[in-house]
């Protein structure tokens, strides 16, 4: 079954084709990377995924559902979760918080319970804060779960923000850009952390330039260029197809 | 005829005036984005000066004008240039709107404390004696009026559209970095435009000085007036705030010749939500869409205030006992003002969770006061019904119009949130005065009974300082279980990042109506026993002044903390009863000190009082040493 089926998508800004006639699939259990180069329209095929963006045309079909016109907190109700290109952590909550703030949707007691302070609800909130903590803990970041998230550096904010993307329990998980701006050391937390949100059998689409990263990781390439898809493959396919290379280093003719 | 064209030249005339203050308020408007509250107050320092210098000195008009307005540009200035502008900076868009209330608030409580409470009138400037023209009758200050809001108009016009000035502060509106970084002097210019429109509302304070009578607390009017004019013709418009001025000029003076003078404001209001519902940028205005997945506000936020471990329960053990003694040391006078902080606190308890937690701005907690209070009343006194039971229903009724008002201000957000809640009070305060035979009108409603239940009676003041404290108790320890808890964190997430809460799955709208409702039943609450405990209630009790006052208490004391809300509530109440030879200032003071406290202290005094806390030991780790600790 696929997690995720892109079907002619298409959206115009202006006279400008941002997604022309896009068809993709994302089958469930891959770690698939949605590779382009800049103005590829990757982030905006990922807000037309969540209906951030109407589409102009096409459907979207999440494990055979279709997405129509739900709103994007029905969207992330229905197990699709995404991350933001500029990290959005929470500001004025802690990094710890942060990452609870992702488990909205699981939350089985009500306000009210949790105003009465009923002993379910706070065994609940324990119980959520220790998963919050484990996550934090696999990324290396226990050490400041008391402190304001928008205080710590770039790349530990994009590191909660995943970690609050999984806690929310996807089926699907989408990441923009999420090694951008950060260093090796995060980035091979973040590797690590890929690699267990896979093992965990979550589905996700990246969208990355680190080619390593992905390389490294993706079972499935989709490369976009100019709104298009243009190829899709395994890794090893991707880099031997001479259209990604025209892509990305213009044609061959020029190279030389 | 005759009879109509006389209402419609009324109509213009007031609506110049309007259209002068709206374009002061759109001015600023379009440079920094905010709102400024205190734009009303210039109108009535520059009227009261006029007074003052004409009346007491003797100078001729021409002289007393120019002076009045040097003066009242002067104080604009200052204002600017230490407050206004350093904050524009520091802190979020809601919390510079609070600011200018702020301001507002102390220039009244200036005016105040100079020219006392009563009412002045200015004669005309030339005459008393009207104009005939073409068989109309017009007020010979008409023409002045006419005339300066022309002159003002035009000049502005002039300005931006034809001088370097004027070109530069457009770039600032459009860019401010961009701006900055073409070298144009942002700061300055801000200040600028500041002390321009500190200058227009003087002149028309002034022109329209001899034709009403006014008094300290008059600003509030222009100010409302010249917000509903530029958000019914568009905020970031010039043309559309002098159209909107005078059509809702023409809009009053008619709904109060063929409706009913009572229902004039009324007419406005309504007029104004239409406007905000059916196009929120304003009937003259070219609507401009805006992207949602980039963020709107800068990154200015509050820090975070966190109470934990045996410390905080330590030192709330310690506030209770403290609290729970008073009533043996104090005299009778302070216990009745203990009893009023207190139920205050539960409805600034209620703006806490709303404003504090959810980011939503409300100018009118005082609205659903009046719900809950003449609600209780009436079906006390009137129907003979239990006490309770009519605190009850004061609830529902007033949940009843949040969740109208929610629906229909769903959509706003900053400034038009602001204003349409804004509308509330003034629309609840204005029915009020004129449902006179349900309210008892402006004299307001006597014989209410005391708070009962069940038989007993909470008739002195300190048994009904032990109820209040005790629902207090339970309402911040069940707000505090929610608040740190999925409810809470889905309330903060909305608070600064509605997109990023939406893509979680929490469901935005539905978690503002319940803030919203949650805010508007604990106003409603708090309106009843205000009731119970005075045993009558008019309407400047439970007045538009009131819900600036409870925003201060609040700002005071710290947003997002809950009980810091207590803090404000004592300190505001408190003080004038403690300091009874400084009551006169009481006004001014409140304003001074919510403009500090924002400038130096916009964590409130308990947000701050916490950290110089928590400072004191070493701490935890600190960002920046992040790859060493992890390594």
């Amino acid at each position: 079954m696929n997690a995720l089926e892109v079907e002619h998508l298409t959206k115009s800004f202006g006279g400008v084709r941002a997604t022309n006639d896009v068809s993709f699939a994302v089958p469930e259990g891959s770690l698939t990377a949605l590779i382009g180069p800049n103005g590829a329209g990757k982030t905006t095929l990922f807000n037309l995924v969540t209906n951030l963006f109407r589409r102009d045309g096409g459907a979207v079909r999440f494990f055979g559902q279709d997405l129509g016109d739900r709103t994007p907190s029905e969207i992330a109700e229905l197990g699709l979760m995404r991350t933001f290109q500029t990290a959005r952590v929470f500001p004025g909550m802690t990094a710890l918080e942060n990452v609870m703030a992702g488990a909205h949707r699981k939350l089985k007691r009500g306000a009210l319970a949790q105003m009465l302070w009923l002993p379910g609800a706070r065994a609940e909130e324990r119980r959520l804060a220790r998963r919050a903590e484990a996550l934090l803990d696999l990324v290396g970041l226990s050490a400041f779960r008391d402190i304001a998230a928008t205080s710590l550096p770039m790349g530990a904010q994009k590191l909660i923000e995943v970690c609050r993307a999984l806690l929310a329990g996807p089926r699907l998980l989408l990441l923009d850009e999420p090694a951008a701006g950060l260093n090796d050391t995060e980035t091979a937390e973040l590797s690590r952390l890929l690699r267990a949100i896979r093992d965990g059998g979550i589905t996700i689409l990246i969208v990355e330039h680190n080619m390593s990263l992905v390389m490294d990781s993706a079972s499935q390439v989709v490369v976009l260029d100019l709104g298009a898809c243009i190829a899709t493959g395994t890794p090893r396919q991707i880099l031997a197809d001479p259209r990604v290379i025209e892509a990305y280093l213009g044609p061959a003719a020029e190279v030389a | 005829m005759e009879q109509f064209a006389q209402i419609i030249i009324g109509g213009l005339l007031q609506g110049s005036v309007f259209a002068v203050i709206a374009l002061g308020l759109s001015l600023v408007f379009r440079v920094t984005g905010i709102i400024n509250l205190a734009q009303g107050g210039f109108c009535i320092l520059g009227a009261l000066t006029l007074y003052t210098l004409e009346a007491d000195y003797g100078w001729p008009v021409p002289l007393a004008v120019l002076a009045a307005v040097a003066i009242t540009t002067l104080v604009g200035l200052g204002l600017g240039a230490a407050s206004f502008v350093p904050s524009l900076q520091r802190l979020p868009n809601s919390s510079m709107l609070m600011l200018t209330a702020g301001l507002m608030t102390a220039i009244e409580g200036l005016a105040l404390v100079v020219w006392g409470s009563q009412p002045y009138a200015v004669p005309p400037f030339s005459g008393e004696r009207p104009i005939v023209l073409l068989g109309l009758r017009l007020p010979s200050q008409g023409l002045w009026i006419a005339g300066a809001a022309v002159l003002i108009i035009l000049s502005v016009w002039y300005a931006l559209a034809r001088t370097a000035v004027g070109k530069a502060l457009l770039a600032c509106a459009e860019n401010p970095m961009a701006a900055r970084l073409m070298g144009v002097d942002v700061r300055r210019l801000t200040l600028v435009s500041f002390g321009l429109t500190a200058l227009i509302g003087a002149l028309g304070g002034i022109a329209v000085a001899p034709i009403m009578s006014f008094q300290f607390d008059t600003g509030r009017f222009f100010t409302n007036a010249g917000f509903i004019a530029v958000a019914i013709g568009g905020m970031s418009s010039l043309g559309g705030a002098v159209a909107g001025g005078l059509f809702l000029g023409v809009a009053e003076q008619l709904a109060a010749a063929y409706v009913s003078s009572l229902f004039a404001t009324a007419v406005s209001l309504a007029l104004l939500l239409v406007t905000l519902v059916w196009r929120p940028s304003g009937l003259f205005a070219p609507s401009r869409q805006r992207r949602q997945d980039v963020r709107e506000e800068l990154r200015v936020h509050r820090a975070i205030v966190r109470f934990k471990g045996r410390g905080a329960l330590v030192g709330g053990l310690v506030v209770l006992a403290l609290l729970a003694v008073l009533p043996a040391i104090v005299d009778g006078g302070t216990m009745s003002s203990l009893v009023i902080a207190l139920i205050l606190f539960i409805a600034v308890l209620g703006l806490d969770v709303l404003m504090g937690y959810t980011g939503q701005v409300n100018l009118g907690q005082s609205g659903f006061m009046a719900i809950g209070g003449y609600t209780a009343a009436i079906l006390a006194t009137g129907y003979g019904l239990p006490p309770l039971l009519g605190l009850v229903a004061g609830i529902g009724i007033s949940l009843a119009c949040a969740l109208v008002l929610s629906m229909v201000t769903l959509r706003l957000r900053g400034a038009y949130l602001a204003l349409a809640t804004l509308t509330f009070g003034l629309l609840v305060d204005s029915l009020t005065v004129g449902l006179g035979d349900l309210t008892g009108g402006p004299s307001g409603l006597v014989g209410i009974p005391a708070f009962s239940v069940a038989g007993f009676a909470f008739d002195t003041p300190q048994s009904l300082y032990y109820l209040v404290l005790g629902l207090a108790l339970v309402l911040v320890l069940g707000l505090m279980g929610g608040m740190r808890s999925g409810f809470g964190r889905a309330l903060q997430a909305i608070r600064t990042d509605q997109m990023a809460a939406a893509a979680l799955g929490i469901n935005v709208v539905r978690y503002k109506m319940a803030a919203f409702g949650i805010c508007a039943a604990l106003g409603s609450i708090a309106g009843s026993l205000y009731a119970f405990d005075f045993h009558f209630l008019a309407p400047e009790m439970v007045g538009t002044a009131r819900s600036f006052e409870m925003i201060a208490m609040l700002i005071i004391g710290g947003e997002g903390t809950l009980v810091g809300g207590l803090i404000g509530a004592l300190l505001i109440t408190l003080l004038p009863t403690i300091f009874q030879p400084l009551a006169a200032y009481k006004i001014m003071a409140e304003g001074l000190l919510l403009v500090l406290v924002f400038q130096f202290m916009p964590d409130g005094l308990l947000g701050t009082g916490m950290r110089a806390l928590s400072r004191l030991p070493a701490g935890g780790p600190r960002p920046g040493r992040l790859t060493e600790q992890t390594r």
